[in-house]
């Protein structure tokens, strides 16, 4: 062994070693040990060399032992088997990628690197992915998890979630700026509703910082104080490019928001945290739509039901004075013609009186009147005189007539 | 114009002046002028429902990070 081998090593990450001490490559445990004697750093730096330049990328599944994440992001844990057990590590640009912390006993499967750690003489197992194994692996699990925390908090509850108003002036979208979701929601507003106003808040929808970027978007939609209605979605993907609708910040500014939030996220099948803490959730971006804003034919039929109605209210209205009118008008007329009959039988009364006192009515009773030349009524004896005539008036005639003589009556009415 | 006025508004009225003009405690002369200020509302809202061209904005921040609208084109179909 040549002291060059053991100078002073770099460890160098992937660089194949070659060394007489790799086995296999024949015959070293015949040799005598060397008597050269080595440093400890020298020791774990050469294993160090020889483990990482081996052993290339593994997938390792296993049960979750002792899993604990440190305040720095890292995560420590082991993955075992019956009988054996695996130091490892998930450092923190990997970890935070997690949608939640796996659970004691939990089978998982990794994707990692063995790797030496010197100052310990330990070899551990750096984890670079790790999924659960089993329906929904982690992202149930996270699911679950940040859904019984917000259901405890009441953040679910159905006494919570807002009307969604029946004829909003403005419609925020909190989504991507490119892609079919807002073409969707604009089709479907621009169809139906076409007066509306649609405010796009752009946000990001998935990958790294989506979650924070969707809670800002709808936060500033709120700030701007213009949506009177707002819909909150994303199209459909893979269970983690749907992973920023499932995660706490967008669920608390949901809950957070005083304007009615509609989200639609992913497919009709496709639940989220986002979805349960909505006001409605709507299976797709179009029916969010659908619900957000009324339809012109609607509004239509309703503005002519509400023109007949208001035309009947005042068609009553009139009618019900002109009735009445005609209704008094009837009773006065009424009263005016008693009024008339009565008068009239009072005429009839007088007149046949004024006719009792008419002296051609004793006339006809055979009375008659004697008259001089010229009409003078002759009233007494004196008035008469015997040489001349006179005429006598009866009911249907005048009678000449001559006097003959006179004389006194016996009644006494005259001397 | 008239046509400020929002669509929801004006459906509110005429729920309103419907109900006013059915009730009986109106005068024949109130009746009048809910009856005329429903006809314009009905005009008024036809006129909204008429309306071809949808507005779209785009919510950004300015300099100095208030929320600022801008008209988003190019996106209407």
């Amino acid at each position: 062994l040549s002291r060059d081998l053991f100078g002073p090593i770099e460890p160098r990450r992937g660089r194949a070693v070659r060394s007489p001490l790799v086995p296999g490559q024949g015959g070293w445990r015949q040799q005598e040990a060397p008597d050269e004697s080595l440093s400890v750093s020298a020791v774990n730096g050469l294993a160090k060399q020889i483990i990482e330049g081996s052993i290339p990328p593994l997938r390792v599944h296993g049960e979750v032992t002792g899993w604990k994440r440190y305040g720095s992001g890292h995560c420590y844990f082991c993955l075992r088997d019956a009988d054996a057990q695996l130091r490892a590590v998930m450092f923190r640009a990997d970890a935070a990628r997690l949608p939640t912390d796996p659970e004691e006993g939990m089978q998982v499967r990794t994707l990692g690197t063995v790797t030496l750690y010197e100052k310990r003489g330990e070899y551990q197992f750096v984890v670079r992915e790790l999924e659960g194994i089993g329906v929904g692996g982690l992202w149930r699990l996270a699911f679950e998890r940040l859904r019984l925390r917000l259901e405890a908090e009441g953040l679910l509850a159905a006494e919570r979630k807002l009307p969604i108003p029946e004829h909003p002036a403005v419609v925020g979208v909190v989504t991507s700026p490119v892609g079919a979701v807002l073409q969707d929601i604009l089709n479907v507003v621009s169809r139906r509703a076409p007066w509306t106003r649609v405010v796009l808040s752009p946000a990001k929808v998935q990958g790294e910082g989506a979650a924070e970027d969707i809670a800002r978007a709808l936060d500033r939609l709120v700030e701007a104080g213009v949506a009177d209605v707002i819909i909150i979605g994303r199209g459909g993907g893979s269970a983690e490019d749907l992973w920023a609708f499932n995660e706490e910040c967008v669920a608390r500014a949901i809950a957070r928001c005083p304007v009615p939030v509609i989200s639609a996220v992913g497919h009709e099948t496709d639940y989220t945290i986002a979805d349960l803490v909505a006001d409605l959730r709507a299976p797709t971006p179009s029916a969010a739509a659908e619900h957000a804003v009324p339809d012109r034919h609607a509004i239509a039929a309703r503005l002519n039901a509400t023109t007949a109605r208001v035309t009947n209210a005042l068609r009553r209205k009139v009618t019900q004075p002109l009735a009445e009118v005609a209704t008094r008008e009837g009773r006065l007329a009424a009263r005016v013609q008693a009024l008339h009959r009565a008068r009239a039988r009072e005429l009839h009364h007088l007149s046949a009186t004024l006719d009792a006192l008419s002296p051609l009515s004793a006339l006809r009773r055979g009375y008659a009147v004697p008259l001089a030349d010229g009409g003078r009524v002759l009233r007494r004896r004196a008035d008469f005189e015997p040489s001349d005539g006179f005429t006598l008036r009866v009911a249907d005639g005048l009678i000449d007539c001559a006097v003959t003589g006179t004389r006194a009556a016996d009644d006494g009415e005259n001397r | 114009m008239t046509k400020q006025v929002p669509l929801e508004q004006r459906l509110r009225r005429l729920e309103e002046i419907s109900q006013a003009l059915e009730s009986d405690d109106v005068e024949l002369e109130d009746a009048l002028a809910l009856f005329a200020e429903g006809v314009e509302n009905v005009r008024g809202a036809r006129e909204i429902l008429a309306t071809a061209e949808l507005r779209i904005e785009r919510l950004i921040e300015d300099a100095r990070g208030e929320p600022v609208l801008e008209p988003l084109t190019g996106a209407q179909s």
